[in-house]
Order: structure tokens, then sequence, then C-alpha cells
């Protein structure tokens, strides 16, 4: 699939995978596809979403940031992830837990899964370039292909964004310049 | 009640993806954790074998992960 992918449209799954191990995310979901699009600001996504007055701060408001510890789930074990940063300090002075490596998620390195909601996105995307005529899959399309469901579409549409009016911005500016 | 024990009573439900969830997440605590001392004991000038050692794991293990961050 990803060979009929635009250079931008690629980049857009490279930032996706990088916001995922940032947030020591297990899995590459909507959500990481759409803050992927404000990363490559020259796409065709980039310019809908800054047309519809989407910004990627309150994107990444509406998502959340992604701690680089779950003080939740670790509550379910009976741990206090507070005393454990507390008593990591002690020892290795300030920031001492958040500052590894591994917090920051440079740990794991090389390839991380989709999501299904992801992978899904992807594929209606696709079909979404085949709808409109299009032989490639370029920003665009991954937008409308998330626009769909999960994470992201609700979102989006959150902030009024549909999938048909934004399919009928797609095509007005489709026709009006290069893809992307 | 604080908020961490209503969440830790919460979630003695069986649900699996609470509980994995869960898993994964003092998975991640704890490379940090082995990180920092990992760290210190290099800094305090200990062999990889002993570290290794007192990891219980081969000193091939810990050396080939923790080399490549300059560690």
């Amino acid at each position: 699939m990803f060979e009929r992918f635009t250079k931008r449209a690629r980049t857009v799954v490279v930032h996706a995978q990088e916001l995922a191990r940032e947030r020591r995310s297990p899995t590459i979901g909507s959500e990481h596809l759409l803050l992927g699009l404000f990363a490559v600001p020259d796409g065709l996504a980039a310019t809908i979403l800054s047309r519809l007055q989407v910004d990627r701060a309150d994107v990444e408001a509406d998502l959340g940031r992604g701690a680089p510890f779950d003080a939740e789930g670790l509550a379910t074990l009976g741990i206090d992830l507070e005393e454990v940063r507390r008593q990591a300090e002690e020892t290795f002075g300030p920031g001492a837990l958040d500052r590894t490596q591994a917090a920051q998620g440079r740990w794991r390195g090389g390839h991380i899964p989709f999501e299904r909601d992801a992978k899904k996105a992807l594929e209606l995307g696709l079909r979404e370039a085949v709808r409109l005529g299009h032989g490639f899959i370029g920003t665009e399309h991954l937008l409308l292909g998330l626009l769909h469901d999960g994470r992201a579409r609700d979102v989006l549409v959150a902030r009024g964004v549909g999938l048909d009016g934004t399919r009928a911005l797609v095509e007005e500016l489709v026709r009006k310049r290069q893809a992307g | 009640m604080t908020d961490a024990t209503q969440v830790a009573a919460a979630a003695s439900s069986r649900d699996p993806a609470v509980g994995l969830a869960a898993v994964a997440s003092l998975r991640g605590l704890l490379e940090s954790l082995e990180e920092l001392q990992v760290g210190n004991a290099r800094a305090q000038g200990w062999s990889w074998q002993q570290i290794a050692q007192a990891l219980r794991v081969s000193r091939q293990a810990v050396h080939k992960k923790y080399r490549r961050f300059g560690i």
C-alpha cells in the first residue's frame, strides 16, 4: 500500500511512528496519524486543517499528552508512582526518573505496529483516493481516511470537521493545486 | 480513600485490558529504574560483569542494552 503514498504522506506515517514512540505507546493509533498530519505543514491535509481552524495544540489537548509513566495503571498494582519518583529523585537528583532515556521513549528502536483504527484509516485513505480518481495517496486522503472512525475522528468531529465537508474541500483544492 | 486506592479497588475487576495495561506500565517504570541504577553503577566504576550479576542477567544482555546510550 505504501508504494502509492506521496512523499508527504510517507512523512506523516514516519512522524506518527515517532510520536507513538515518544509517548511510549505500544501501537501507532489514529491519533498519532492525525498529529502526524500537522507535522507536514506543506501537505494538503495541514492546509485543510488550518482552513478549518483546527490547530495542533487543540488536537493535542483533546487527545491528552501521553505521560511517560502511567500513574493510574501503576496504582492498580499498588505502586505509587509519586513515591517512586520521589525516591529516585532523592537518590539521583531532580527529574532523575523522567530524564531517563527509557522515560523519554528513546528506548525502543525499530518497528511499532499499527493499531486497528490506524490501519483502517490507512485503508480508507486508499479507498478515498480511488473514489476521487487519484492514483496516489496524499496527506489529504489520509485525513479523509481518519474521518471515518476512531479517536482521531471523534476529535475532529467535535471540532466541527466532518467527512463530507472535508471531502468537498479536498476536491476543490486538488483541482487547484498539485496534490500532496 | 485516596485516588490511588480507589483506582486499585476498581482494578480488582478481572478486566484483562486493565490488568495487561498495568503490567505494561510497570515494565516502562522498570526500564527507567534499571537505567538509573545501571548508569549509577557505571559511574561508580562497576564492570558490565558485576552489573549483570547483580541484575541476574547475562553480561552480553546488559552490555548490548546500555552501551549504545553511552552510559
